[in-house]
């Protein structure tokens, strides 16, 4: 089925070139300064459909964007992608890092109107946590004291969720852990209203509730999403929009079209084709942005099958790579990558432990695995094939020929198979089942972390459900995650991750190769808007300039297109995409 | 009569059957993990297993067919109403999806109504064009309208529905604006308005399909003695047409509309997508790749309900018709 979409956006990209010669439409408006003006409807879309809107269960990228507008959570990220206090006045950190008081905000307006308290706060973690909740990320929370016997069912309270009066809520931690704040602010714990329960129920993921700046008037499944603006929200001003109209399951192309006819304001999915479009159209030059992108991507090593369970082979495929080359095939949205912590989190300074492209290093290597290759002749190398495995109709499929390629310069041949994506999931995660292919890592936050303890340590490997695909078992990387872990000095911890990528760089289970990002884009009358650090499509502080939305559609430019070729003052002709296309190269 | 309509309808169930087991099986001797699909790949292993006990996905799969089977059809006490399908005295269970976590019913009763919108006008476009075109071309055979509605109908049936949907879209839509780029709207007329461009997608491609049928059948037809005989008395043409010969023609053209509901339904799975129609196959098409085992089981057992159905009418038109099957 993936392979059906990918046509559809291969025509589509297809149909704009013929049908399209005239480029990408020009912004509509002007960008004017001057104060956030109220009022007004935002419109985007997405991809695909949003899954369900219930804070507990709905984690996937496009819920999470829209849950971050109906749900304030007792912490946040502010611009900088710091964390910060948000419906918590205060955060206080007992010293030994295990204890977590949380004063709340007085006034603090449901969607339905009645004020939130502590009891609400704690009824809305227990809730997510509850067994019956399939809540997929349970265990981020293990560390809270008495988490086991509250989700097993044992006991109807959580323990360690501690009410002192109405107004504050204190969280007792088994031990001291770092990403704590970070998993508070994910929506899973965000406080919702009476109407979702005790224990979840189904339906509120249709209709949910929560103290956020916007709450859900229509939700249907692949069509729509409307919010409108929480009159009774705790920011006074805020939000500036009346609401925001988020179109689901929208086509690429599809998005292109509404964009420029000024049916969308903002997008972000655009297709390949598009993109380049809008980088080297004149119009656009200087206008939107690439999201920073919380992602590493590469290929891991199975440690525990041949040739990769000989640490010099791993080293040899970490050492070939041009990883400049892998970019240069998605200029813009793929970028060079070396190491295994994304640049937005701990950007690398000059001796940063990375992994490099070294050709005669990586010959040195093979030399040493006991495969030595001689490339004038073509003789030597690991003398059978190696099985990767690749993602159906993405990147990684790219990327697999281009390891292919790279690779057989140093006598690894590599068979590529490429599986759907739940196909890929359940034979990585299985022991001596994949030995080499696609790895991806999204951040869970953004902490260094969550780059490392899923995929990389011994704690991570199951017979069957393994994350740690390369099944790499390394104990002083164990004693460093841990350490960091539980430290809470920013510093020691960021030393302690260098450690980690240092041994990663010379043990080599994954080749980090590049990381992917989106390109942003949204018309000059849509202000308070640029990519957040860390939340995706992070439009809460948006606004628009309607006088400037007002004369787009009045422009008849814009309006019937063929016929107003015959009636409309000929626009200036943008260039072709072929013209486009060899001026970007 | 009877006894023959016994023999079908019990082949109907029997094939229903067939299919709602043979995909069961099929979908659950993947190598793939539902519980980690729906976990998302960040998941860990412990969240995983309790999704996938939740769910009952760590029984045997015998097991799981079994209580599948037994909870497909219940008694009426035993469930509530909005998750079910009442027939009769007998209440439809088909569970509730993984994913999107609403009773299969619930999102089949939904995106029904807009998928048999989009099929009956589809229905009408290409039956409609297809006899009036292929009795056209029948009547001025080797003639400019016979040449061109050849290479015309050649070309539909060649051109795949996505690149059809797309061309329709950036013309009627994009550039002339006659028609919303996508989307189903609140009102019905709303709703007609936004389905005439899927309609026409899907509909293109059975025309050209049955204009070939209808033309190659009349032109059979119009040789036949029986219309030299009615024309030889001084009928009209247009009445030795339309009641003497493309009534004939209709035959194979029933048979044929009622095997190609399946297509119909393969068609909209990609029409929907392009246009964002809220129907069955955008429901299949996200069920199957996020591997919603009980939306595809569903959307399954709807489908050959409906193709068995159609099958099993069109059976029964035979045995009106022709007094010969009757008596089998």
């Amino acid at each position: 089925m993936r392979s059906i979409r990918t046509k559809i956006e291969l025509l589509g990209g297809l149909a704009l070139t013929w049908g399209c010669s005239t480029g990408v439409a020009p912004p509509i408006g002007e960008a004017r300064e001057g104060p956030p003006q109220q009022g007004g409807v935002l419109r985007t879309a997405f991809f695909t459909d949003v899954r369900g809107l219930d804070a507990a269960t709905a984690f996937d990228t496009a819920a999470s964007a829209i849950e971050s507008l109906v749900y304030d959570g007792l912490v946040t990220y502010d611009d900088e992608g710091k964390l910060v206090p948000q419906l918590a006045e205060r955060i206080d950190i007992s010293p030994d890092g295990k204890r977590y008081v949380f004063p709340l905000r007085r006034g603090v307006l449901f969607h339905d109107g009645a004020e939130l308290t502590a009891a609400d706060v704690k009824r809305s973690i227990q809730r997510a946590l509850h067994v019956k909740t399939p809540c997929p990320v349970p265990s981020y929370y293990e560390r809270i004291v008495g988490f086991a016997t509250y989700h097993d069912g044992k006991t109807e309270d959580l323990a360690g969720v501690k009410l002192d009066g109405d107004y504050q809520i204190t969280i007792e931690l088994t031990e001291p852990d770092a990403t704590f704040l970070h998993i508070m602010a994910l929506p899973i714990v965000a406080p919702v209203c009476a109407s979702a329960g005790k224990v979840w129920e189904r339906s509120f993921a249709s209709k949910p509730c929560g103290a956020g700046p916007f709450k859900v008037t229509r939700y249907e499944n692949g069509q729509i999403i409307k919010l409108v603006r929480h009159d009774g929200y705790w920011e006074k001003g805020k939000p500036h929009l009346d609401g925001i109209e988020w179109f689901l399951s929208m086509q690429s192309f599809t998005q292109r079209f509404k964009f420029e006819q000024g049916d969308l304001d903002y997008i972000r999915e655009l297709s390949e084709a598009d993109s380049l479009l809008y980088r080297t159209s004149p119009a656009w030059r200087g206008r939107g942005a690439w999201e920073p992108s919380l992602t590493t991507g590469g290929t891991f090593m199975n440690t525990e099958m041949a040739p990769f369970d000989n640490r010099h082979v791993r080293r040899a495929v970490s050492y070939a790579i041009d990883r400049e080359q892998l970019a240069s095939v998605r200029p813009g949205h793929v970028s060079a990558h070396a190491k295994m912590v994304p640049n937005v989190l701990i950007a690398p300074e000059p001796g940063y432990p990375q992994q490099t492209f070294d050709y005669e290093r990586a010959l040195e290597e093979m030399r040493l695995a006991g495969y030595a290759y001689d490339p004038k002749t073509g003789q030597g190398g690991y003398p059978k094939e190696i099985a990767y495995l690749a993602i159906l109709d993405s990147y990684a499929q790219t990327a697999a020929e281009i390891y292919q390629q790279q690779l057989a310069k140093i006598g690894l041949r590599l068979k590529i198979q490429v599986v759907g994506w739940p196909t890929f999931l359940a034979k990585t995660s299985r022991r001596k089942t994949a030995q080499m292919g696609f790895a991806g890592w999204h951040a869970d936050f953004p902490d260094a972390s969550t780059f490392f303890e899923p995929i990389l340590a011994t704690k991570s490997i199951q017979d069957e459900e393994s994350q740690n695909a390369a099944f790499f078992s390394h104990k002083p990387l164990d004693d460093l995650l841990d350490r960091a872990r539980r430290s809470t000095d920013e510093a020691e911890r960021k030393s302690l991750y260098r450690q980690a990528e240092e041994i990663v760089v010379q043990e080599a289970p994954w080749a980090t190769s590049y990381t992917y990002s989106y390109l942003e884009l949204w018309q000059p009358y849509v202000h308070g808007y640029k990519p957040h650090p860390v939340l995706s499509q992070h439009l809460r502080n948006a606004w628009l300039d309607r006088a400037q939305k007002k004369l787009a559609a009045a422009d008849c430019s814009r309006g019937h297109r063929l016929l107003d070729r015959l009636t409309c003052p000929r626009p200036r002709r943008a260039p072709t995409t072929l013209a486009l296309a060899r001026g970007f190269r | 009569m009877l006894a023959f309509l016994g023999r079908r309808l019990l082949w109907s169930l029997f094939t229903v059957w067939a299919v709602v087991t043979a995909t069961f099986f099929i979908y659950n001797v993947l190598p793939e993990d539902p519980a980690r699909v729906i976990a998302g790949p960040q998941a860990r292993p412990a969240d995983v297993a309790r999704i996938r006990t939740q769910l009952g996905l760590d029984r045997p799969v015998h097991v799981r067919y079994g209580l599948y089977m037994k909870n497909l059809v219940r008694p009426p006490a035993e469930t509530k109403d909005d998750a079910v399908w009442k027939v009769g005295p007998l209440r439809i269970d088909l569970g509730v999806s993984y994913l999107k976590r609403k009773p299969v019913t619930q999102l089949l009763s939904k995106a029904l109504p807009p998928t048999l919108l989009v099929g009956f006008l589809a229905l009408i476009i290409e039956v409609g064009i297809g006899a009036a075109a292929g009795v056209l071309a029948a009547m001025k055979r080797h003639g400019l309208l016979d040449y061109g509605t050849v290479t015309l109908t050649l070309v539909g049936i060649s051109a795949p529905t996505f690149l059809t949907g797309l061309l329709l879209q950036h013309f009627f839509a994009r550039e002339l604006r006659l028609f919303p780029l996508d989307g189903y709207g609140q009102t019905s007329a709303e709703q007609l308005h936004s389905a005439f461009l899927p309609a026409l997608t899907l509909g293109l491609y059975g025309a050209a399909y049955y204009t070939r049928l209808v033309r190659d059948e009349m032109i059979t037809l119009l040789k036949e003695d029986y219309i030299r005989t009615a024309r030889a008395k001084g009928q009209r043409e247009w009445v030795v047409i339309v009641r003497h010969a493309l009534r004939n023609a209709l035959m194979p053209l029933v048979t044929v509309v009622g095997l190609s509901m399946g297509g119909l339904v393969g068609g909209a799975i990609v029409t929907e997508k392009i246009f964002r129609w809220p129907g069955i196959g955008s429901l299949s098409v996200d069920a199957i790749v996020e591997r919603d085992g009980p939306v595809i089981m569903g959307v399954v057992i709807l489908f050959s309900t409906v193709v068995v159905a159609a099958n099993f009418l069109v059976d029964l038109s035979y045995a009106v018709l022709d007094p010969r099957i009757r008596k089998r």
